[in-house]
């Protein structure tokens, strides 16, 4: 595996099935949205109309340019490894469930994430591994649930 | 144009194909995604993978570029989606692989509060060796014939 046992300088642990609670929950990330980075990202992968264009935001139902939705997924994966990831002992992810795009992120939006664990469960089949369910909450800087979803993630076990 | 109306349950589709280089691997892992067996070929060598693979948000983005280009090809008049029930990441996506992505309409239903209605989709992403790399689950909105487009809503609404 990839992930050191002990992260740089040896000053935490990482954390393993174990060690996660349900109920657990954290608040961090800090990712300012522009314009430019909008379009970029619809460019390549979404390009429809309001997520390229100011003008055709402003006609469409959501009266202006918004980010492609898996634009903010891409966003939230990226404050999870700026926190989250490098200190858990995982082995990827299963996938996700529930993903809800309450409102459009916006250029100027700043956004940051709350997770909560929700369930935790050992693998029957694999049991050096647990499956951990955490709910993540991208919210702007007034407070604004923009999206959410329940990531399935697979923890590795103490020995 | 085409409709919420013209969408009908059980209709399938092949949206496309892409090659997904190791190039564009690399350039969304370094943006988004910069695990080690996302971002580095010695490392991901070393990984439980074998070798690099596709960021999940990766191949989920490829889904939707294929997802845009169809839309537009049949002129369907889709306007955003309040959301996915599942995903999952079932198999890894590697350099050189060709992905299709092929979908089923399960669901149809009008809203009662906007001229608008929702479709229930699965799409599956299979790779050249013909295995379900991706499954996505979710919810598409569509305007509805003869009706105008949904008002704008006010951004601080």
């Amino acid at each position: 595996m990839m992930v050191p046992e002990r992260s740089e300088g040896g000053m935490t642990d990482l954390l393993y099935f174990e060690d996660v609670k349900v109920g657990d929950t954290e608040r961090f990330g800090r990712y300012e949205v522009t314009r430019e980075e909008i379009i970029e990202y619809a460019r390549q992968f979404d390009p429809q109309p309001f997520h390229l264009d100011e003008e055709a935001g402003k006609a469409s139902p959501f009266g202006g340019l918004i980010a492609s939705g898996w634009h903010t997924g891409a966003m939230l994966i990226r404050m999870l490894n700026d926190h989250s990831i490098p200190r858990a002992a995982t082995s990827g992810a299963l996938g996700f469930d529930d993903l809800k795009w309450v409102k459009p992120v916006r250029p100027g939006d700043i956004l940051s994430v709350e997770t909560r664990v929700l369930d935790k469960a050992e693998s029957r089949s694999r049991p050096e591994i647990g499956v951990v369910k955490v709910e993540s909450r991208v919210l702007n800087q007034a407070g604004e649930l923009k999206m959410s979803l329940v990531s399935i993630i697979l923890y590795r076990r103490r020995r | 144009m085409r409709y919420w109306e013209d969408i009908k349950v059980g209709d399938t589709a092949i949206l496309g194909s892409h090659t997904v280089t190791e190039d564009e691997i690399l350039a969304f892992a370094r943006k988004y995604d910069p695990q080690p067996f996302h971002l580095d070929r010695e490392a991901a060598t070393r990984s439980i993978f074998g070798g690099l693979i596709a960021s999940g948000w990766h191949s989920c983005a490829i889904m939707m570029r294929l997802s845009v280009d169809h839309m537009k090809r049949e002129q369907l008049a889709g306007v955003g989606s309040p959301g996915i029930d599942s995903c999952r990441f079932v198999k890894p996506v590697r350099p050189g692989d060709t992905v299709t992505v092929r979908t089923e309409i399960t669901e149809s239903w009008p809203s009662k509060s906007k001229p608008i209605g929702f479709i229930r989709r699965r799409a599956d992403m299979l790779n050249q060796h013909g295995d379900v790399v991706l499954t996505v689950i979710g919810v598409g909105m569509f305007q509805r014939k003869g009706e105008p487009q949904p008002q704008a809503r006010r951004a601080d609404t």
